[in-house]
């Protein structure tokens, strides 16, 4: 009894100060985003503290309720979406392979994969309750739009898991400790090698889908739908959005490196205890960068928005297309 | 046979419970007020008067326009075999049980 009430308490202290130390890292990685954006297009952006100012600003305006909003929806949504993407990040190794997730052993690939849905579709709902027509039209393209991305990202997910029984049958493969314990690229020849290519360029892809970004960001497209999903909401409630999307990023980025990059520094040069967590954390948080500036900086610097008609087609198309044929390539090698 | 997906949603739960009470705390410490009744609270479009409550959601035909626009030559290929007639049904369930069964065949011959 006495055991389960500890195991109860660190969980819930794990929760909360993964929730804290996650937000502040989404929100430091925004900041980094907007600078490295800025310095590409010539610009000298915003600070890198940027965000952690704009939260702070927004919880002191008004929240205004539109009239005729379903207030009761309109003001669930933020609050659900912010909870509900944390809990992802409670299934992943964040912060590296050394650090045990909060509920390790609880949960799967596949349940990653429907979690994420959740924040996406809660504002897709709450932009259908605030009675705007600029956010119903954003919220049925946030909802096209991720029905489209999770196609591919379903094959991604199938073909690692396919692949990690082939290797080890019986083992239970989608479980999240057993992928980022058994990397894949030492155990495929040549063709596998490419094909674990072409599955992480899906991820790398599917990335700014899931996260609404450049050129997926059709759903919000501020010159012709005023940001879309999120015009009525303001204040607290559009804070709160905000922090979501910082947490998705990090969210996002922890899942790809677990299923293609899940290596430690330590153990390559030979450090342990303190100094090595610390070292593991930090190779960690390097990896996260990259994956945040590759498949968010570098393609809103880059690209233009998609129209709407073109996300299926690139999604379904493209992605999957290119999914596949990495499935297939590992399958082969 | 792939390991058997698994989960603990009494554990999702719990732990989902801890972060909305940590979300709804962390919200309750904004601001709440706002000006009811004045411009604040109308709906943004652009300057534009907005159109009546009941025209201003998507129909539920046109939720997936994004589809149906990309998917185009799909739909409207199985639209017109979808002719309502019975007969033209019959005749599609007939031709694919057929299909099946010389399927099965050629496989079982190996």
């Amino acid at each position: 009894m006495i055991a389960t009430s500890v195991a109860v308490l660190g969980a819930t202290i794990g929760t909360i100060g993964l929730a804290i130390f996650a937000t502040f890292c989404g929100l430091l990685y925004k900041g980094f985003d907007r600078k490295i954006a800025a310095h590409m297009q010539s610009r000298v952006g915003p600070p890198v503290t940027q965000p952690f100012y704009d939260v702070s600003k927004l919880m002191i305006k008004d929240t205004v309720q539109p009239e005729r909003a379903l207030t009761w929806l309109y003001n669930a949504a933020p609050v659900i979406s912010l909870a509900s993407i944390i809990t992802v990040l409670l299934y992943l190794p964040f912060g590296g392979l050394t650090f045990t997730p909060v509920l390790s052993g609880y949960g799967d690939l596949i349940l990653l994969v429907y979690l994420l849905i959740i924040p996406a579709l809660v504002m897709v709902a709450g932009g259908f309750a605030s009675s705007s027509p600029f956010a119903t039209v954003g919220a049925q393209r946030k909802m096209v739009t991720m029905m489209s991305y999770e196609f591919p990202l379903a094959v991604v997910a199938i073909a690692i898991a396919w692949k990690l029984n082939a290797l080890y049958p019986g083992e239970s493969v989608f479980s999240l400790a057993f992928i980022y314990s058994h990397p894949l690229w030492g155990n495929v020849g040549p063709l596998g090698i490419v094909g674990l290519l072409l599955l992480f360029f899906s991820l790398l892809v599917v990335t700014p889908g899931q996260l609404a970004t450049v050129p997926f960001d059709v759903c919000e497209a501020s010159p012709e739908l005023a940001e879309g999903v999120v015009t009525e909401y303001s204040g607290r409630n559009f804070a709160l959005f905000y922090l979501a999307d910082a947490v998705k990023t990090v969210a996002v980025g922890t899942l790809t490196i677990a299923l293609f990059f899940p290596y430690d520094l330590s153990p390559l040069i030979g450090i342990s205890g303190p100094a090595g967590y610390i070292i593991d954390f930090l190779f960690f948080l390097l990896k996260l960068f990259l994956v945040v500036i590759l498949t968010i900086t570098l393609p809103r610097a880059a690209m233009a928005r998609l129209r709407i008609s073109q996300v299926p087609t690139t999604y379904w198309g493209i992605v999957t297309g290119v999914a596949v044929l990495g499935l297939i390539l590992i399958v082969i090698g | 046979m792939l390991g058997l997906p698994y989960w603990n949603p009494l554990i999702w739960i719990l732990g989902f419970a801890v972060l909305i009470a940590l979300v709804y705390f962390f919200r309750s410490r904004g601001q709440k007020k706002y000006k009811k009744g004045t411009a604040q609270t109308e709906v943004f479009l652009s300057g534009e008067e907005p159109p009546e409550e009941e025209e201003r959601h998507i129909k539920a035909h046109n939720i997936y326009w994004g589809f149906f626009e990309t998917l185009k030559g799909y739909y409207e290929r199985n639209m017109r075999e979808h002719t309502g007639i019975v007969n033209d049904y019959i005749i599609w369930f007939v031709g694919l049980i057929a299909l099946t069964a010389v399927i099965l065949f050629v496989v079982g011959l190996f």
